[in-house]
């Protein structure tokens, strides 16, 4: 089999937040806690967990927005460090959550999908012009919407346009932190349906986060589940949605309601809440949570397991 | 035995600057004890000034009319503000999606709900203390007494709304209206604060009205499900019925746009509804979700389309054929980038 050299390496990274003073005293939210991840050129990698998991921090430090506390990312086996903004936004491009607060209000659409050209000064007035013109067909704007303002977009037409910006400068890596989390799902249907298309027409590398395990499976080849600023299983969609080995992955299956007859509500058992990023629980960090707990796992760190590309970190994993 | 809420003929209107809105066109809605009834539909249908008008509680530029609105016999039309006072937040009280609009952040969880408690019941301070920690342990929030001396904005947004429920049930109401209870939560929250409301509502034999625009949710909770669009039920009827076979075109496109593990094949396109939902200005010309229904015939723009029986307990807004033949479910994915208008 040929070994493909990852596009996107996440290695050893871990990322504190620090935050109060002396007075109050120092805290130290640990969002992420060892994280490693590689990314496959042209695969939707789909990243799933609970809020406060770590899931946008991640995101952030893939972007190079932030700094990692320590540990590496590489694209293309170069660290992110090391290229220049301008050289690391051609490479991966985000689109975030909230259209509204994301795109700037006082700029019409036009110049907001053109701006990142712009700032790269690529091509001349006409053919930026040509670009956007282009970028807007593909992601389903209609061209009289090119004066308008971000207040006047429907969420799905914000969101549009999230994207359409972050494509223009033709980037290898998205990133889309809960695309559709604001949307309804008659709106969710058509952006998922335009990453998906997008992908193929552009041959993108996606990381695609949500906190639903179905928006995930949908589209995703490769799942990453993380819990606590941990992956705490990963593999190909189809191997964790028949055969996941963590109870956290299963409990994130069975929170997924279906609009089916007969669908029960879950008992799930997980508690009312997550644990703090401030004090994440020794041994597995899931065991407060989990329906499994032995004693073992309220003090050992569980060791991964790798079953080809599926890897899980349990001490008792499902059958 | 007569409906714990009966509603008949509900209208909202609203007068904006630019034009006379009809947010709530005609609803007819009842609940019974120990029922659960989801009113479901995209952002902007109408679902919340339809919970308002029930509450009394429309902004003060919204006209609310009604052939009936009767609560456990008694019409909610016309009340006084003291009759209100005896009504609201005691015989029926209201979840919102966002808990922070209804809890005050200057005080405590516990003197809150005390604070409710001794509006309604003649209870002394110890004893409300007493019921309100019993409360907080009944919707599962750990370490109750921990929780009940602090202050809402040092709560987790699944601990916000189960405190919520708490408060909605400090008064053992008859009625319970939750919008969009779990829209802001993560899916496991969600499943877990659903899942509690559906116990609560079993054990005490409350009404349950959930409203969400989150057709997926409503199986495992739902007796019977109005599906709401543009100020209108276009579909109403038992859940399983609707779910197994939706005959409204509007909940078939809802339905189809839900990736349901299992369900749909991965990475096939995903149905969805083209367009958004409209501002409801004016009277209907002609069926309401003509401009966006892939099956519309010109007759369907001859005039606005009225609700009907198509069997026991199943009624629709639409001239397609009752029994729910002449429906294409794949035609929600044939264009697969939409231009939204
Ligand atoms: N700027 C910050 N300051 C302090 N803590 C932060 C900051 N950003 C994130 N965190 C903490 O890091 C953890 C992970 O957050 P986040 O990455 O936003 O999770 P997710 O996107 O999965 O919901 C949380 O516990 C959060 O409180
Ligand atoms: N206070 C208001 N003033 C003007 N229009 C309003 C007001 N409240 C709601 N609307 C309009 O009424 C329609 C229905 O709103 P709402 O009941 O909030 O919908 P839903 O809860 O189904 O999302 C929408 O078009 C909305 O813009
Ligand atoms: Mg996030
Ligand atoms: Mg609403």
């Amino acid at each position: 089999m040929k070994e493909q050299v990852p596009l996107l390496e996440v290695d050893g990274v871990t990322r504190d937040y620090v935050a109060g003073n002396r007075i109050q005293g120092r805290k130290v939210f640990k969002a992420l806690r060892g994280i490693d991840l590689n990314v496959t050129r042209g695969e939707i990698l789909g990243l799933v967990g609970e809020s406060g998991c770590g899931k946008s921090t991640l995101a952030r430090l893939v972007l190079g927005i932030e700094s990692p506390t320590a540990g590496t990312i590489r694209i293309n086996g170069k660290a992110i460090s090391s290229y220049g903004r301008l050289e690391r936004a051609r490479l991966i491009q985000p689109v975030f959550q909230d259209p509204y607060s994301s795109l700037n209000p006082r700029m019409t659409v036009g110049s907001i999908i053109s701006a990142p050209l712009e700032v790269q000064s690529q091509g001349t007035v006409q053919s930026r012009r040509n670009k956007v013109d282009e970028l807007m067909a593909a992601v389903g704007l209609s061209s009289h919407l090119r004066s308008a303002f971000p207040g006047q977009l429907s969420g799905g037409q914000g969101q549009r346009v999230a994207i359409a910006r972050a494509l223009v400068i033709e980037p290898q890596i998205l990133v889309c932190d809960e695309p559709t989390s604001a949307l309804d799902v008659s709106v969710q249907s058509q952006v998922l349906n335009l990453i998906a298309a997008l992908k193929e027409s552009l041959n993108l590398t996606v990381i695609l986060i949500s906190h639903n395990l179905a928006v995930v499976n949908h589209l995703a080849h490769r799942v990453a589940v993380m819990y606590l600023g941990r992956i705490v299983e990963s593999g190909a969609t189809e191997t964790i949605f028949s055969q996941a080995r963590h109870p956290y992955t299963h409990a994130l299956m069975d929170a997924v309601l279906a609009p089916e007859p007969g669908q029960r509500l879950p008992d799930l058992n997980l508690g009312a809440e997550l644990p703090s990023t401030l004090t994440p629980p020794p041994g597995c960090s899931f065991h407060p949570r989990c329906p499994c707990i032995t004693e073992i796992c309220t003090h050992i760190d569980p060791p991964g397991v790798y079953i080809n590309d599926h890897r899980y970190f349990c001490h008792h994993p499902c059958e | 035995m007569a409906a714990l809420l009966d509603i008949e003929g509900l209208h909202v209107d609203i007068e904006t600057e630019d034009a006379t809105l009809q947010p709530v066109r005609g609803i007819d809605l009842s609940v019974e004890r120990g029922q659960t009834v989801a009113i479901v539909g995209e952002s902007g249908c109408g679902k919340s000034l339809t919970a308002l008008a029930i509450m009394g509680l429309l902004p003060r530029r919204a006209h609310v009319s009604a052939q009936r609105i009767e609560f456990a016999g008694k019409s909610l039309t016309g009340l006084s503000a003291r009759e209100w006072g005896e009504i609201r937040g005691n015989r029926i009280t209201i979840i919102f999606q966002n808990p922070m609009t209804a809890l005050d952040p200057c005080y405590t969880v516990g003197s809150q709900m005390v604070e409710i408690l001794r509006q309604h019941r003649r209870i002394t301070g110890h004893d409300a203390r007493t019921y309100a920690l019993r409360l907080l342990e009944q919707v599962r929030i750990p370490s109750p007494l921990e929780r009940f001396d602090q202050y809402p904005h040092q709560l987790s947004g699944g601990l916000r709304q189960r405190v919520m429920i708490a408060m909605s049930l400090l008064c053992k109401p008859d009625l319970i209206i939750a919008d969009e209870p779990t829209t802001a939560l993560d899916v496991t929250i969600q499943a877990q604060i659903l899942r509690l409301l559906s116990d609560i509502q079993q054990a005490t034999g409350v009404g349950l009205i959930i409203i969400t625009h989150d057709i997926g949710v409503v199986a495992g909770i739902a007796d019977k499900l109005a599906v709401m669009y543009s100020g209108q039920i276009v579909e109403y009827g038992s859940t399983q019925h609707i779910l197994a076979k939706p005959l409204h075109p509007y909940t078939e496109g809802l339905l189809r746009s839900i990736p349901v593990p299992g369900r749909v094949a991965r990475r096939t396109p995903l149905g969805f509804i083209p367009g958004i939902v409209p501002r409801p200005i004016g009277v209907l010309t002609e069926c309401a979700f003509a401009a966006r229904c892939p099956y519309v015939t010109n007759e369907c723009r001859r005039g606005p389309v009225d609700l009907r029986r198509v069997r026991e307990d199943h009624s629709m807004r639409c001239i397609l054929p009752g029994d729910g033949t002449a429906r294409d479910p794949d035609i929600w994915t044939r264009s697969l980038v939409a231009t939204t208008p």
